[in-house]
C-alpha cells in the first residue's frame, strides 16, 4: 500500500504549490488512475513517490516505510517507472534496455537473459526486436519495451506517466487491453497518470480526479465516479455520455438474460412456425444442439428447419461490454442481441429496455 | 606582360630532390603528427574537464565559451608571438597555442553533446535508480559521443592546418617545407607542394580515421530514425 | 617580464608611430586589406550562394566544400597562390584572403537559404510571390543570421591570415611579428601581436554587434 499524507510540493518561484496537502491511499494490487487537467500536479505527485521530485512537506509511505527518509536510488530500483516518451537508452539494444535494473541490481547473466526472454513474451514483443536499437522500433513497440523494462526486476509498484499518450488510438487501445490482462496475472500496485478520462475509466480500479494544485476532488471506483460525481468540476471533467461510459464498465454476463425462442436444425418447420405465431415473433433463432447458428424468418422455413441461417450482425458474448451490446441492439434488425458464451453456446438475449434499466438503477 | 621569374610548370615538382630527401620528409611528417596528436589530446582533456564543470555549474558556461571564442579570434601568429617571451621558440609554445585553438570547438561540442541527451532518457535512467555519476558515464557520455567525435574531427583537421604556421617559430612539421618554399628560389614549388599536399593528406587521413573510430564505438548511431 | 619591457620600449619610441612602416600605417593596411578581401568575398560568394541555395541543390556541395576547405591550411593556400602568381606583396596576399573568405561565406549562404522552413517558402509562393521575390523577401532575410555567422567566420580567418602575408613580403601588422622574429626583436614582435589581436577582437565584436542588430530587426515585427 502507498500512503500519501499531506504531501505538498512548492516549486521555487511558483505562486502556489503544484501539489498542496494531498492525502490518499493506494491499495496494494490495484490500478489507481490519477486524472485531471494539464498542469494539475499529476506528474509531480507521481514523481514524488519515486523521489525524482522531493516533496516540500508531508510523508509518503510505501508499505509503512517513509520513502522520503530512504536512499532515493534504492527506492527507485524497487519501483517500476514508465513515461510517455519512454526514454529508452538509444545506445543500448532492446535486450540491454530491458535488463537495465537487473544489471544495476547485479543479477547474474543467465538469470538476466532468462528474465528478458520471459518479459518479451509477457509484453508480446517480437523476440527479433531484442538485438535492435530503440530507433528501429515503432512507437507502440517502444512502449512495450518501456513496460518490460519497468517490470524487469519484478517491482511490486509501477508508476506510469501517460505511458500511452504518444501512440495512435488503435495501438493505445490494444496496449490498454494488454495492460489490463497483464495486471490480472501480476497484481502490481500501479499508479497511472493520464489526462484522458476514458482511459482512466477503462483501466482503473479506482480513479482519483485532481484539480489544479493537486486538489483531490473525488477518489473512488470508476462506476461510482460516473454514477455520482462529487461536484461540478468532476461532472464537467467526466464530460458527456456518462450513461454510455457507465455501460462500458459492465459486461453482458453481469445481467440476467432473457430466454430465447429457438428452433433446432432439422426439426419440424411447421412446429417452429407455430411457436413464432404463438409468441408474435416474425423471426426465430436457430440452434444446432446448444450452438448458435443464426436466425430465420417464417418464409425461410420449409418442412424442416434448415442448417443454413442468416447470421446475426453483431457477435455478442458474456464478456462484451454493455455499451457495445447496446450498440448491437440498436443497430440490429431483430431489436435484441443474442448472447453466446466462450464456446459459441447460446445463453440468452438482451433487449434495449434491459440496458436502460441498468442505467437508472 | 608576365615575366617568368620562377620555375616553369614542367618542373613543378623536382622528384629527384624528393627522392633524396625522403628521410627529411618522413621526419617532418612525423613531427606534424605528434604536434597535432598532442595538441588535440591535451585540448580534449582540458575541454572535457571544462565541459563537466559547465555541466555541473551552468553559470560558468557562458564565460568559458566566450573566453575560448575570444582566444579563437586572435590570429595564431599573434598567439605564438605573445608566448615566445615566456616559453621561447619551443614545442611548448606551439602546443599551448594549438591547444587554445582546439578548446572552442571541443568545449562547444562536448557541452552540446552532453546537454543534448533527451530529458526523458535521463528521467527514465534516474527513475530506474541510476546515480548521477552512472548517468553521466553510462548514459550521457555514450550518447554525446557522435557530437564529441564530430568536434574532435573538426579540431584535428584545423590543428593539422595550424601546425604548418608553427614553422615560423621553428616547429611546423610539414609547414617547414612551405616556409622554405617561400624563402628560397631553388626547388621553390617542390617545397611548397610537398608541404601542402602532405598536410592535406594528413588532415584527410586523420579525419577519416577518427570517423571510423567513432562509428566503431557508436554502432547504435549508424542508422538514425 | 623582459618582454613587457621591450614592448614598452618599442611602443614609446615615437619613430615607430609614423612613416610607411609605423604602427598606424600598418594597422590601416591590415584593416584595409581585410575589408577589401571580405568585400570581394561577399560580392562573389553571397549571390552565388543565394542562387544555389534557392534551387536547394547545394547542401552536398556545401558539405564537401567545408571539408576540403578545412583540410587545406591557410598558410598552404598562401604559398600555392604565391607559386601560381609568381608574385610577391599585395596580389598573392589579396587573392589568398579572398579565397579564404569564399568558403564560409558561400557555405553559410547556401545553408542559410536552404534551411529556411519549406512551409514558409511554400506559403510565399502560394500567395503569388515571384521566385525573385521569394528569394529576396523571404529566403534572404530568414537566412541572414547564418549568412552573418559565415561573415564572422570569414573575418576571423582573413584577419589571421593577413598576418601571414608578411611572409610573401606584404605589409600589415604581420610584418612586425615576422620581422621581430627575424631580428630577435621582442618589442617589435609583441607590438605586432598585440595590435593584430586588438584588430581581430575588436573587429569580431563589431561584426557580432552588427549581427545582433540585424537579427533583431526582421524578427522584431
Ligand atoms: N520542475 C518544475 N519546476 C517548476 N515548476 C514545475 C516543475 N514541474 C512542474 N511544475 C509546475 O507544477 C505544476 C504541475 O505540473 P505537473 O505535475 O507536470 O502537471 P501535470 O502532470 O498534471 O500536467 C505546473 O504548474 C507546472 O508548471
Ligand atoms: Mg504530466
Amino acid at each position: 500500500m502507498i500512503v500519501l499524507e499531506e504531501v505538498t510540493k512548492e516549486f521555487p518561484g511558483a505562486e502556489r504549490p503544484a501539489v498542496g496537502g494531498l492525502s490518499m491511499e493506494i491499495p496494494t494490487g490495484e490500478i489507481v488512475m490519477l486524472v485531471g487537467p494539464s498542469g494539475c500536479g499529476k506528474t509531480t505527485t507521481l514523481r514524488m513517490i519515486n523521489r525524482l521530485t522531493e516533496p516540500t512537506s508531508g510523508a509518503i509511505l510505501l508499505d509503512g516505510v517513509d520513502v522520503t527518509k530512504q536512499d532515493p536510488v534504492e527506492v527507485r530500483r524497487g519501483i517500476g517507472y514508465v513515461i510517455q516518451r519512454v526514454g529508452l537508452f538509444p545506445h543500448r539494444t532492446i535486450a540491454q534496455n530491458i535488463a537495465t535494473v537487473p544489471d544495476l541490481l547485479g543479477w547474474d547473466d543467465s538469470k538476466v537473459t532468462d528474465r528478458v526472454q520471459e518479459l518479451t513474451g509477457l509484453v508480446e514483443l517480437d523476440p527479433e526486436m531484442l538485438d535492435r536499437y530503440p530507433h528501429e522500433l515503432s512507437g507502440g513497440q517502444r512502449q512495450r519495451v518501456g513496460v518490460a523494462r519497468a517490470l524487469a526486476a519484478d517491482p511490486p509498484v509501477l508508476l506510469m506517466d501517460e505511458p500511452f499518450g504518444a501512440v495512435d488510438p488503435i495501438v493505445r487501445g490494444r496496449l490498454q487491453d494488454e495492460l489490463r490482462a497483464l495486471q490480472e496475472r501480476l497484481h502490481k500496485t500501479i499508479v497511472f497518470v493520464t489526462h484522458d478520462i476514458d482511459e482512466a475509466i477503462r483501466l482503473g480500479d479506482r480513479v482519483a480526479v485532481l484539480n489544479v494544485g493537486g486538489v483531490l476532488e473525488q477518489y473512488c471506483p470508476p462506476e461510482e465516479l460516473l454514477a455520482a460525481p462529487a461536484n461540478a468540476f468532476v461532472e464537467d471533467f467526466l464530460g458527456g455520455e456518462r450513461g454510455l461510459k457507465r455501460l462500458s464498465l459492465r459486461t453482458v454476463g453481469e445481467l440476467e438474460l432473457e430466454t430465447v425462442t429457438t428452433a433446432q436444425v432439422g426439426s419440424s418447420g411447421a412446429a417452429a412456425k407455430e411457436r413464432m405465431r404463438a409468441q408474435g415473433l416474425d423471426w426465430i433463432t436457430v440452434v444446432d444442439d446448444d450452438r448458435l447458428v443464426g436466425w430465420l424468418e417464417a418464409g425461410d422455413i420449409g418442412d424442416r428447419v434448415p442448417d443454413e441461417a442468416r447470421r446475426f450482425a453483431a457477435h455478442t458474448t458474456v464478456d462484451t461490454s454493455l455499451r457495445q451490446a447496446l450498440d448491437s441492439v440498436i443497430s440490429s434488425r431483430t431489436g435484441v442481441a443474442v448472447v453466446v458464451d466462450g464456446e459459441e453456446r447460446l445463453v440468452g438475449m438482451i433487449a434495449a429496455d434491459q440496458l436502460a434499466e441498468q442505467l437508472t438503477r | 606582360m608576365r615575366t617568368r621569374v620562377f620555375a616553369a610548370p614542367d618542373d613543378l615538382v623536382n622528384w629527384e630532390w624528393v627522392g633524396r630527401n625522403l628521410d627529411t620528409i618522413a621526419e617532418r611528417t612525423w613531427q606534424h603528427v605528434y604536434l597535432t596528436v598532442i595538441a588535440v589530446a591535451v585540448g580534449f582533456v582540458v575541454a572535457f574537464a571544462l565541459s563537466l564543470w559547465i555541466l555541473s555549474n551552468p553559470r560558468v558556461g557562458k564565460p568559458v565559451t566566450q573566453l575560448s571564442a575570444i582566444a579563437y579570434t586572435i590570429p595564431s601568429l599573434a598567439i605564438f608571438a605573445l608566448l615566445v617571451p615566456v616559453t621561447g621558440l619551443s614545442t611548448l609554445t606551439a602546443e599551448i597555442g594549438l591547444v587554445m585553438y582546439t578548446l572552442l570547438v571541443l568545449v562547444r561540442n562536448t557541452v552540446a553533446g552532453l546537454e543534448g541527451v533527451p530529458d526523458e532518457v535521463l528521467d527514465a535512467g534516474a527513475g530506474m535508480g541510476y546515480e548521477d555519476r552512472r548517468l553521466l558515464w553510462r548514459v550521457r557520455l555514450p550518447l554525446a559521443m557522435p557530437v564529441i567525435i564530430a568536434g574532435i574531427r573538426i579540431a584535428t583537421v584545423s590543428t593539422v592546418g595550424l601546425v604548418t604556421i608553427t614553422a615560423v617559430i621553428g616547429q611546423g612539421g610539414l609547414g617547414w617545407f612551405i616556409l622554405r618554399g617561400l624563402n628560397t628560389v631553388a626547388n621553390r614549388s617542390t617545397f611548397v607542394l610537398v608541404g601542402v599536399v602532405l598536410s592535406v593528406l594528413l588532415a584527410v587521413v586523420f579525419d577519416l580515421g577518427i570517423q571510423r573510430f567513432g562509428r566503431y564505438f557508436t554502432p547504435w548511431a549508424r542508422k538514425v530514425a | 617580464m623582459d618582454g613587457l619591457l621591450e614592448l614598452w620600449t618599442y611602443l614609446s619610441d615615437v619613430t615607430h608611430w609614423s612613416g610607411p612602416s609605423g604602427i598606424p600605417t600598418r594597422t590601416i593596411q591590415h584593416v584595409w586589406m581585410t575589408t577589401l578581401a571580405l568585400g570581394t568575398g561577399v560580392v562573389v560568394a553571397v549571390p552565388l550562394g543565394m542562387w544555389i541555395g534557392h534551387r536547394r541543390r547545394g547542401s552536398l556541395l556545401a558539405v564537401n566544400i567545408v571539408n576540403i576547405g578545412r583540410a587545406i591550411p591557410a598558410f598552404g593556400i598562401l604559398a600555392l597562390v604565391f607559386i601560381a602568381t609568381e608574385r610577391i606583396g599585395f596580389l598573392p596576399s589579396y587573392i589568398t584572403l579572398v579565397i579564404l573568405s569564399l568558403v564560409p561565406l558561400f557555405v553559410n549562404t547556401v545553408t542559410g537559404i536552404e534551411e529556411v522552413d519549406p512551409d514558409v517558402v511554400d506559403a510565399a509562393r502560394g500567395m503569388g510571390l515571384s521566385e525573385r521575390q521569394v528569394l529576396w523577401r523571404v529566403e534572404l532575410p530568414l537566412g541572414m543570421p547564418l549568412i552573418l555567422t559565415g561573415f564572422r567566420l570569414a573575418f576571423v580567418d582573413v584577419v589571421a591570415t593577413a598576418t601571414l602575408a608578411a611572409l610573401v613580403a606584404w605589409g600589415g601588422l604581420g610584418r612586425f611579428i615576422i620581422d621581430g622574429f627575424a631580428q630577435l626583436d621582442q618589442g617589435q614582435m609583441l607590438t605586432g601581436a598585440l595590435f593584430v589581436a586588438l584588430v581581430a577582437v575588436v573587429g569580431d565584436r563589431l561584426v557580432l554587434w552588427a549581427e545582433a542588430a540585424a537579427s533583431t530587426g526582421p524578427r522584431g515585427n
